[in-house]
This record gives structure tokens, C-alpha cells and sequence, in this order.
């Protein structure tokens, strides 16, 4: 059918079908800024303005637009121009991914167009059709309220970070007034705690500007499915109905007689090479449990076979012409049960190795023990041991898993993948696929977020045997249910801790037994559940500590890797577990934390024994920084901490049926893998004095681009802007291990800085020769210019001339790269202040503050980006967020909404505290920052629930029903 | 996955589009939220309603006549609505969806958790269904414990009362959540006090004040059957108190 819109201003007529949505033909249209977020509408990233209404096109058939105005962010800035809302979205940091950046600024449009002085409730109401994964909505709905104010013709601050006293150490105030300092502060200023070790900078430190920021403002084609090549077939996945069977037969003759069929893959027509999917280093942990397509499936989503097809409409019916016969095998979904010897045995097959039991499920088993556990439980004047149960979420990515393979023109195999690890992918594939690695090519364009979710290589090898069977171009993109049930999610755990304290409530002796649930294959479970038991015992001392583990193999959906990567797991119990010690021994549970945790100096002396890189350790680690105490201090005053120590504040009178509650959580993290995590970084000169930076590192959307090339501009003495920045594509960068670990800025931001400083070198030897100098030594970078002790200067793109084109020539160019032998710990603060109605159960949170120390903050914006996110990560883990499953264990709430996440109007205050400390190994100070967020916020609400209630829960998430549980039982 | 839709309609008169809906058994597609979204339906036609003027709201005596095509958005933003619906309309759907969704497309969808159906009980509905043969009214507790009244018909508007007072509670994982249980009370300017619940039965359902106990709800992983059953007590006894009333 035709119908006719006026798009962004301009009548077309367009050709579609009757069940194509809007979004389908605005993309075909090449639209890209309209993009997939869920079948079903909600995520909204999807949004476009029809009759300058904001609507989600994902539901809406083209053909209901028909005769309507349909206006997305292209008609906005058309030009290398800005409009104020898109300018307002990148100068506030707005922007993480950009994924749906679009969509929120069409949000904007529409509702500042019919109210220009909007209050905070309009603009968070306007998002709430825009679930965000990334900022947590603190710095979208400042934008709005920066762009309402500057379409109004008001003047506006520019974002600065806001420098907050220190409230500890020799230069202190001191506690002082317990209110917020801070009322009145825009919240997207990022509240800065300033150490007077970190030396003065220019560049790094500084609320720069994402540098992918405007092409994300604007909606351009910058992620792997923005991008169409002729040919191109579509890919469907079969996947399995049943939690455990055997496939008896597959008939694929009905799918392959279907015209428009281009290729049907299964376990008969595909070679079995076994491997592990998790994105890691060389070599993979064993045991290597999956095979491309298997003749047993283990899960309900697992994979049974993919079709290739002219359309999507075309892959999807043949999919469902294949007639599989399985013999449906009892399942098992619990970690316990899973490994008493009487369940059913999920991997029999003879070939599999390196799994530790497989006959009673059991793939991994782990022991570590420092001093004498059992000795010390002998001495401690009290012991105390409980058990806890954290369960399984998902990653949830508003941009699902997607990849996109072709033949180049030397028929190379070229993969555009949303993945964060494009060279593991490329090694990983590479035996699958039966080609050499030097034959594929990985591409990772802009990411939608990833979260760990894409550390895996998950569906490129159905990409590569797609294209490798048909010699087309394939797209293959999960959609909402298949992310949720055919991805990555994360390991389910119990978790016993017990813990041994003398007569002061001094630790003496802990050991910590987790029993992990990897669902039916490894990929990241030893390293994950290795994690936990490092993170578990690592935050307090001990002279004697113990770590046991079992990880079972279940028949659930896969977890794999997930922001955080076992520690929120293990700081739950650890931090529960603490809180009832403190409870018990009548102690201030800040006190007794206190008491305990580890300070500068401290050994870290299970890193040794646990943990990938473990290994290469020679020496027992020290902490280097710490800046908790601060972060304490400062969260205790955000929070308003002394509240809940008054009675007539926890249990309002006007109110009955509700308890207020404030909690706490200690944590503390890891920053990169030791002896391990490498990332390299190439830097050469342009002709007019800019320089590319070439870098292997996977930005999903942090800013890691961005931090890293302000480090880059930092030693080069130029503006961040002069830093040209690609990556990463296994063709033209440096290899890189990718984006998980929290390693990006301290592991690839030291081989940027190694580079930089080398190209810096270079530099300064033309310079010299140059300005007829004896030393390079004496030459200075700033300003976009070498500057001699004597005042003499020449500009950089003198010198870029001069040495390509003039005299010695020579391309000033460094290559470098870095592992760190150490680790050094971000610290953090975490609070939670609830409300528990004591009738229903329902607890609300009110407000959320972190303080954390991540060293020195490179980009305060980007860093408060990542802990405001991060929290809401883990407000949705400790709350509200659940993968629920009928008996068959298919899962019951594969969809947004019954999978419940945050959306803007319902969100707690939330406010990020930044307390530097100078991390001497780090590049510029750096520490981690990307995964600490997440490890807080389910024991500061269970804390907080204690408090308001009396009712300490051990089970995650808190919702109304397990709440009014724990208060029925009281 | 959109629905296998293999033919679209937008009929001008209501006569056409009852036509339409004989001819073809096509579904009646309001905005499209719920029909669209539908991925495991038999291939279908749909009749789209939005050309039939049925978008307007209209004070009739001492009720108020809903469009069926009014958008929820529209209720939100109408000054004649009473607040308490105009609160639920606002709670219905986010921003995205909120000014696709429709006041029939919810009422023929017959969403178990809607809120806004359980309001629009509480204030004693009646839909107007137009049928070939002719038009007929029903209350819209009648419609939801018996669909196949909409066979081959299709809702042009929805009547409410107006006036008196309201109050609603409900327990959700979040505030912003579609609550496992909802409860919501009007007690009209006669004195008639109707109180609607959500998450007890598969529709919405109003409830008599003195069976509570007897609500055999069905249970998901949100909340089991005696969990609902509590909520439904607590929750109502907090609407009868904001009304000033007792069971």
C-alpha cells in the first residue's frame, strides 16, 4: 500500500505493507536515528513526534500515520548545526550511549514546545516512555530543564564540577551542619571532593565533552544496524521450547523449500567445534561445553537452528516450518538441587573436559585459604553464620544483541558487532567458522550498552556460518525475549558466610561457601564466582580467611558476564552479614565496618590465591589509596544518616502504616585483572598539528573515548578536540582485551598516556631541531605549540609540516601498550534511605547516595555518569528487577513492565559524590569506576529495610510480597 | 515481531467500518498499542477507527460521554474528567504510549491490571457498542465477564458519572509500577459507593464490600493468592477510610 506523510517537513509518498510499524519505514527511509528497543513499544527508543505528538513507532503501523506529520531528530539540526536541546544533551553529559538520545530529544521537543517553563515532574513524566539504561535520568532531565531555560532566553551557568569540602583528614572542617551543602547545585554539577595531592591539568579532569556526543545528539548512523549493504539477508533463530531434551530429528525440508530461503543451520549441516563463549583472554577457561548447534538443547531459548532468508517476515515463517522431534528430559533449575547427585546430568557427552564433576552438575570447584579458618573460629569470642540467595537478572541493553557479516571484496569475512570485546571475538570465531584469524575482520560501530552482556562472542559465529553458507551479507538481532532468554543474564548464587569476632568486634575469622548457578554452560563462571569470593573477602581484615565454591550447572537461561561480575553478588551477604554482626555485638554499624575495613597499607592476601591473574602475583598486594573514610563522611551527610536513629523519624505519627529506614553498604572493588588486562594505543600527527588516536578499547557508551583521548591531549598539550579518535576494528587498531573489568582507564589509559608520551618525544626532538636547540629536553607542549626555554615557540602543525614534508622526514607516530601487575581498589559509600508500608510490604526508595573514591576522576561528568547509572543498575537488582519462570522454566515476564525497570518519575534523589585520591600507579591518579555502582545498593535497601522494620531480609529483591513475608513472621 | 496484519482499513462512516468488520472479521484497531504488539496472532485485517470522529468528550446530562477513540492523553489533559480518572489515564500507559492508546482500545483489551478500567467501573460505565443491527448499551462489568458481546460490533464511547468523590490505593513493586493490587472507590453525588479492584480476577472486577474474603485471585510471580487477597482487604479498607467510610 502507499501512504503519504509529511516527514520532517516534506510530503512523501512511501510504498509499505499493512503490518509494517512506522519505525520499519521511517529506517528503510533511512531514519536511522528511530531505533529497536522492544516489539512492544516500551523502551521508546523508537520515539518520533506524529502531529507533534511524541508516540512510540515500534507500535504504530506506517499505515496509521498515514495523512499524520511524523517528525524525528533528522528534521531537528539538519547542517553541522545544534539545536538548544541537543546542544543542552551533550554540555550536561546526558548522553551515555546514545541509543535513545534521539528519542529523548524528541521528548523534549514535543514538550517544551507546548510548555516552556516545565517544573521537573513535566519533564520526568515526558520521559517516561524512554526507559534509559545508563544515566539513571539525572542529567536528561537537567538538559531539559538547561534547554527550557535557554529557549526562554535565560542565561545559564556553564557545567562545572562542584568542589564540596572535605569533610575528614588534616585539612577538614569538620562535620558541621548535617544538611546538604549542596542545595540549590544543579544535578548534573558533578559534586567534587578535591585531594590537594592531584596536581594542577588542563584537559584531564575537566567536564569535557563526549566526543562522540553530536553525532549521537543528532540520531547519525553510528551503530551496527545503521547500515544496509544489497543483498543482505535476514537471520531468524529456532530455539529450544524445552528446558532439557534430546533432538531427535530436525526436518528442514518444509523451511528450505520456502521461497526466499536462503539457508537453514543445525547440528547435522554445521561442524561441532566445541568452545566457551565468554569473551577472555587466551586460553578460554575449560571446560569448552558449547558447540555452535548441539543435538541436545539445555535451556528453554537455547539454540536449535538459524534460518537465512530474503526477509525477516520470510526467516521468521521458515522457522517456524521446522519440525523438530525432542525427547524432553527431566530439568533442573536451583543450584542446590542441582548438585545433590540425584538430578538429572545436563552435560553427559563424552567429550566434555575440564568440567569438575559433570556427573552431579558440578563444573567448577574452588578452594582458597589464608591462615587457618577453623583455628580462628576455635579462638573468636563469638561466631555468627547465615546464609543469603541472590537471584537472576538481566543485563537488559536497550540496544539488543546484533551483528551484521559479509565477504569484502578479498573475501575476508568483515563482522559489525554491538559487541565490547571485537578481538576475542575475532580469535574466538575464527576455529569455528574454520578460518584463519587473519580472514575475519571485527568492527565494533557505537554500542547501545552492553553491561557484560556483550562480553561474549554470542551470535557472530550464526552470522559467520550464515554468510560462509550463502555468500550474502546476514543480519541477525535478538529481539526482546530472545535478549532476555537467549543472552546473558546474571549467576544466581547462596551464599553462607560465617564470621568469627574477638570480645572488641575485631575480625578473627571468615570463610565465605558460594554455590554458584551458571544455567547449562560455563562461559564465565569461574572467573565470575572467582570474584565473588575475591571481592567477599577482601573488603575487611582477617588473619584467617576461606573460600569454597561449587558452580553447578542448572538448566536456566545462561548468566554469564554482568556489570559488576560477582562482587554485587558477594557484597549483598558480606554487607548484610556485617550489618547483623554489628546489630548483634550492639555496636554502631558504621563503627564496626570501620573497625575492620581495610586501609592503605592493608595486605590484599587472597588476591593471591583467587582470580584470573592470580597467579602472576609474586608479591601480596597493598592497598595504595583509600579515600573511604571521606566518602563515608560525605554520604552520611547527604543522606542525612542521624535520621534514622530517631525514633519519632522512623515510625511517622501522621502516617501509621509506615517505617522509614536509612542503611549503609561499604564496597569496595577491583580495578582490571592484574598480569592480565592489556590494551594498547597508536598515536601519529596529522599535517596541521592534530593527531589520530587509534585504540583497540570497546567505549559502550561510558566515555572511554573520551577519557582516553583527553589523557592523549593532556601530554600532547592540545585540546581535546585535536585528538581524532577511532575504534576499535581488529583491522585497524591495536589489539585491545575490551571493555570489562573495570580496565579501560586505568590499563588502556596508561598505554594512551605511554604513547602520548612517546609521540610527545618525537616532538619535542623536531622541536629542537627546529628552533636549533641543544636538548629536546628543554621543550614544553602547550597550547598546540612546543615552546623553548627562551620563549621561542613553533606550532604543532609547523613541526607536522616540517617533518613530513620538509626535512628528515618522518611520521611522528608511538604505538605502545600496558598491563598492570597490580590492581588498586576504587572505595565506596553507598546509601539508601526507604519507606516500608508495614500493611503491604512495598517498599519505596526514596534517595540514593554514593561518595566514591576512583582515584583521580579523568571526566568528572562522564565519572558521575557512570556511578548515577550504576546505582540504578543495582536499585533494579536489590528491588524490583527478576526473571520469573513457570515449572517448564520458561520464563513468565519477558518483557518490559513485568520485567520491571526504572523509568524517569519513579526514580529516588539520587547524587553522586566523587572524592579524589592520587592513585600513583594510575594513569593521572585513575582508578576504577564503571563497576563499584553496582555493588552497594541491594544490602544499603536491605539495611534500610532492617532499620525502618526490624525484619532483615536475606533474600534479593525486596519486593512487596517477600516484605510482608519477613513482617507477617515477625 | 509486529502482528501478521494483511489488510488495513480506514473507514469514514461507522456503517463502512461495521461492514468492513462483517465482511472480513476484521479487529478493530483503535491506537494500536495492544492490537499491533500481538505476536502470535492468526493473519488478520484491521479496521483503524480514527476517521469516524469518535475522539470527542461530551457532557450528557449528569454523565460524560468518552469517545472511544479519545486518547488517554486527551483524559490526562481534559478539564471536565474527573481527577481520579484523568490520574489513572495518567497512570495507564507511559509518555510513548500514552497519546497512541485509546479509552475503547482499553476497554476492548480488558487488561487485568488496567487501572484506569478499574476506574472507569468504580464510576459505573456503560459502553456504547454499535453493531450492525443497531447501537445498545451495556455496563461495562457486563462487557468484561462477557467479550464475545463485541462480536463483529464496535465500541463508539464510554459513559461515566461525574461528581462525588474517589479514592484509590494500590501496592506495586515501584511507584510507577502496574500494581499487583488496586483498589479504587467512588461514591457517587446519590450516595452509591462502587468500589473496583485489579490483580484479584482476569479483568478488572467490582467487588462487594462484604465478600472480600472470598476473592480467589490468580497468582503470578508478583503475588500469590492469599497475598492478593490481603492487599485487596488492607487497600479497600484505606479507600473506604479516605471516603470517610467503613465495611
Amino acid at each position: 500500500m502507499k501512504i503519504t506523510l509529511t516527514l520532517n517537513g516534506v510530503e512523501r509518498m512511501l510504498a509499505c505493507e499493512p503490518h509494517e510499524s512506522l519505525k520499519t519505514v521511517l529506517r528503510r527511509e533511512g531514519f536511522y536515528s528511530v531505533r529497536f528497543g522492544s516489539e512492544t513499544g516500551e523502551t521508546g527508543a523508537a520515539a518520533v513526534l506524529v502531529d507533534g505528538q511524541l508516540v512510540s513507532a515500534e507500535v504504530l503501523l506506517a499505515a496509521q500515520a498515514d495523512g499524520h506529520s511524523v517528525d524525528t531528530v533528522e528534521g531537528i539540526s539538519p547542517g553541522r548545526g545544534l539545536d538548544p536541546i541537543q546542544e543542552a544533551f551533550i554540555v550536561t553529559g546526558a548522553i551515555q550511549s546514545g541509543y535513545s538520545t534521539p528519542a529523548m530529544i524528541l521528548a523534549a521537543k514535543a514538550l517544551l514546545a507546548e510548555n516552556p517553563a516545565p517544573t521537573e515532574e513535566q519533564v520526568r513524566d515526558a520521559l517516561t516512555g524512554i526507559l534509559d539504561r545508563e544515566t539513571g535520568y539525572v542529567r536528561p532531565v537537567d538538559a531539559i530543564l538547561r534547554a527550557a531555560a535557554v529557549l526562554r532566553g535565560e542565561d545559564v551557568e556553564p557545567v562545572q564540577a562542584w568542589l564540596v569540602p572535605a569533610l575528614t583528614g588534616p585539612e577538614a572542617a569538620g562535620p558541621g551542619d548535617l544538611t546538604s551543602p549542596l542545595a540549590g547545585v544543579p544535578t548534573s554539577a558533578p559534586r567534587v571532593i578535591v585531594s590537594p595531592e592531584v596536581p594542577e591539568t588542563n584537559v584531564v579532569g575537566k567536564p569535557e565533552r563526549k566526543v562522540d556526543a553530536v553525532k549521537l545528539a543528532k540520531g547519525r548512523p553510528a551503530f551496527t544496524d545503521d547500515f544496509e549493504m544489497r543483498g543482505m539477508l535476514y537471520a531468524k533463530m529456532l530455539y529450544s521450547p524445552h528446558a532439557h531434551a534430546r533432538i531427535v530429528s530436525i526436518d528442514d525440508s518444509k523451511a528450505r523449500a520456502l521461497p526466499g530461503v536462503h539457508a537453514v543451520l543445525h547440528h547435522e549441516n554445521v561442524e561441532r567445534v566445541r568452545y566457551a563463549s565468554g569473551g577472555q583472554s587466551y586460553p578460554n577457561p575449560l571446560p569448552y561445553d558449547q558447540v555452535s548447534f548441539d543435538n541436545k538443547v539445555r535451556h528453554v531459548g537455547d539454540r536449535v537452528a538459524a534460518v537465512a532468508a530474503d526477509t525477516i517476515e520470510i526467516a521468521e515463517q521458515a522457522v517456524s516450518l521446522i519440525e523438530v522431534t525432542y525427547d524432553v528430559l527431566p530439568a533442573v533449575f536451583d543450584e542446590l538441587e542441582a548438585i545433590t547427585g540425584d538430578a538429572p546430568v545436563i552435560h553427559d557427552e563424552d567429550e566434555l573436559e575440564g568440567a569438575h564433576d559433570p556427573g552431579r552438575n558440578i563444573v567448577h570447584h574452588m578452594e582458597a585459604e589464608v591462615g587457618d579458618v577453623e583455628e580462628g573460629f576455635a579462638k573468636a569470642a563469638r561466631v555468627f553464620e547465615d546464609t543469603y540467595r541472590v537471584h537472576q537478572v538481566q543485563q537488559c541493553p536497550i540496544e539488543p544483541h546484533i551483528a551484521i557479516s559479509y565477504l569484502d571484496s578479498d573475501e575476508r569475512l568483515v563482522i559489525r558487532t554491538s559487541t565490547q570485546v571485537p578481538f576475542h571475538v575475532r580469535r574466538m570465531v575464527a576455529p569455528l567458522l574454520g578460518l584463519p584469524v587473519k580472514d575475519i575482520r571485527v568492527i565494533k560501530p557505537r554500542i547501545g550498552g552492553g553491561f557484560g552482556a556483550k562480553q561474549e562472542m554470542l551470535i557472530e559465529d550464526v552470522v559467520g556460518h550464515l554468510t560462509l553458507a550463502t555468500g550474502h551479507p546476514v543480519r541477525l538481532e535478538l529481539n526482546r525475549a530472545e535478549e532476555f532468554m537467549s543472552s546473558r543474564t546474571r549467576h544466581p548464587q547462596t551464599i553462607t558466610y560465617k564470621t568469627g569476632v574477638n570480645s572488641d568486634g575485631v575480625l578473627v575469622s571468615q570463610s565465605m561457601r558460594i554455590v554458584g548457578n551458571t544455567g547449562p554452560y560455563a562461559t564465565h563462571a569461574l572467573t565470575v564466582q572467582q570474584v565473588s569470593g575475591l571481592r567477599g573477602l577482601s573488603s575487611y581484615n582477617t588473619p584467617n580467611k576461606r573460600f569454597d565454591c561449587d558452580v553447578a550447572y542448572t538448566n536456566i537461561p545462561v548468566p554469564g558476564a554482568y556489570r559488576g561480575y560477582g562482587a554485587p553478588q558477594a557484597l549483598f551477604a558480606l554487607e548484610s552479614h556485617m550489618e547483623d554482626i554489628a546489630r548483634e555485638l550492639g555496636m554502631d554499624p558504621l563503627e564496626f565496618r570501620r573497625m575492620n575495613w581495610t586501609k592503605v597499607g592493608d595486605p590484599l592476601d587472597i588476591a593471591t590465591r583467587l582470580g584470573e591473574g592470580a597467579s602472576d602475583l609474586e608479591v601480596v598486594p597493598v592497598i595504595t589509596s583509600s579515600g573511604l573514610e571521606e566518602c563515608v563522611a560525605q554520604g552520611e551527610r547527604a543522606i542525612g544518616w542521624h535520621r534514622g536513629k530517631d525514633p519519632a523519624w522512623v515510625a511517622p505519627a501522621d502516617r501509621p502504616h509506615i517505617r522509614r529506614g536509612i542503611g549503609f553498604a561499604m564496597c569496595m572493588h577491583g580495578t582490571a585483572i592484574p598480569g592480565l588486562d592489556m590494551g594498547a594505543a597508536s598515536i601519529k600527527i596529522n599535517d596541521d598539528g592534530s593527531f589520530n588516536l587509534l585504540i583497540g578499547a570497546t567505549d559502550l557508551g561510558t566515555g572511554a573515548d573520551t577519557v582516553l583521548g583527553q589523557m592523549a591531549a593532556e601530554v600532547l598539550g592540545v585540546p581535546l578536540n585535536d585528538i581524532v579518535i577511532y575504534a576499535a576494528d581488529t583491522d585497524m587498531t591495536p589489539f585491545d582485551v575490551g571493555a570489562y573489568a573495570s580496565s579501560t582507564t586505568y590499563v588502556s589509559g596508561m598505554a594512551v598516556k605511554k604513547a602520548a608520551e612517546e609521540v610527545h618525544r618525537q616532538i619535542t626532538e623536531r622541536a629542537a631541531l627546529m628552533l636549533d636547540l641543544d636538548s629536546p629536553g628543554e621543550v614544553e607542549l602547550a597550547d598546540k605549540r612546543a615552546f623553548a626555554a627562551d620563549g621561542r615557540s613553533v606550532g604543532l602543525d609547523e613541526i607536522a609540516l616540517h617533518s613530513l614534508h620538509q626535512d628528515q622526514q618522518h611520521q611522528i607516530m608511538a604505538t605502545a601498550s600496558y598491563v598492570s601487575p597490580e590492581s588498586p581498589p576504587p572505595y565506596a559509600a553507598q546509601f539508601a534511605e526507604v519507606e516500608v508500608d508495614i500493611e503491604t510490604g512495598q517498599v519505596t526508595v526514596k534517595a540514593l547516595v554514593m561518595a566514591v573514591d576512583c582515584g583521580v576522576p579523568i571526566n568528572p561528568i562522564t565519572s558521575a555518569g557512570q556511578v548515577e547509572g550504576g546505582m540504578i543498575q543495582a536499585l533494579g537488582y536489590g528491588h524490583c528487577e527478576e526473571m520469573a519462570y513457570d515449572d517448564k522454566g520458561r520464563m513468565v515476564n519477558a518483557r518490559f513492565g513485568p520485567y520491571k525497570i526504572y523509568r524517569a518519575d519513579e526514580m529516588p534523589r539520587i547524587e553522586a559524590y566523587l572524592v579524589q585520591t592520587m592513585e600513583k600507579s594510575g594513569p593521572f591518579g585513575a582508578k576504577a569506576i564503571a563497576e563499584i555502582p553496582k555493588d552497594g545498593v541491594a544490602p544499603a535497601i536491605r539495611n534500610a529495610i532492617g532499620n525502618a522494620t526490624g525484619a532483615w531480609i536475606n533474600q534479593i529483591p525486596f519486593t512487596p510480597e517477600r516484605v510482608w513475608q519477613a513482617l507477617s513472621a515477625d | 515481531m509486529m502482528a501478521m496484519i494483511r489488510g488495513y482499513h480506514r473507514p469514514t462512516t461507522l456503517e463502512d467500518a461495521l461492514a468492513v468488520l462483517a465482511d472480513s472479521g476484521a479487529v478493530a484497531l483503535g491506537g494500536g498499542t495492544m492490537v499491533n504488539t500481538i505476536s502470535d496472532s492468526e493473519p488478520m485485517e484491521v479496521v483503524d477507527l480514527q476517521a469516524l470522529g469518535l475522539d470527542g468528550i461530551r457532557a450528557d446530562d449528569d454523565r460524560l460521554e468518552l469517545g472511544a477513540m479519545v486518547r488517554l492523553s486527551s483524559l490526562v489533559d481534559s478539564q471536565v474528567v474527573p481527577a481520579m480518572l484523568r490520574e489513572l489515564a495518567h497512570r495507564e500507559a507511559p509518555s510513548t504510549l500514552r497519546r497512541a492508546a485509546t479509552v475503547g482500545g482499553t476497554v476492548a483489551a480488558a487488561d487485568p491490571e488496567s487501572e484506569l478500567l478499574a476506574g472507569l467501573l468504580a464510576f459505573d460505565a456503560t459502553v456504547a457498542v454499535a453493531h450492525s443491527l443497531g447501537s445498545e448499551n451495556m455496563p461495562l462489568a457486563d462487557l468484561l465477564s462477557d467479550p464475545s458481546q463485541l462480536r463483529l460490533g464496535i465500541i463508539t464511547s464510554v459513559s461515566i458519572a461525574v461528581g462525588g468523590d474517589a479514592a484509590a490505593h494500590r501496592t506495586g513493586r515501584t511507584p510507577a509500577d502496574r500494581p499487583i493490587v488496586m483498589s479504587v472507590g467512588h461514591r457517587g453525588d446519590d450516595g452509591t459507593l462502587r468500589v473496583a479492584l485489579t490483580g484479584v480476577a482476569p479483568t478488572p472486577v467490582l467487588v462487594d464490600l462484604d465478600s472480600l474474603a472470598s476473592l480467589d485471585p490468580p497468582a503470578d510471580f508478583r503475588g500469590s493468592s492469599d497475598y492478593r487477597r490481603e492487599l485487596a482487604r488492607v487497600l479497600t479498607d484505606r479507600v473506604l477510610a479516605s471516603l470517610g467510610e467503613s465495611r
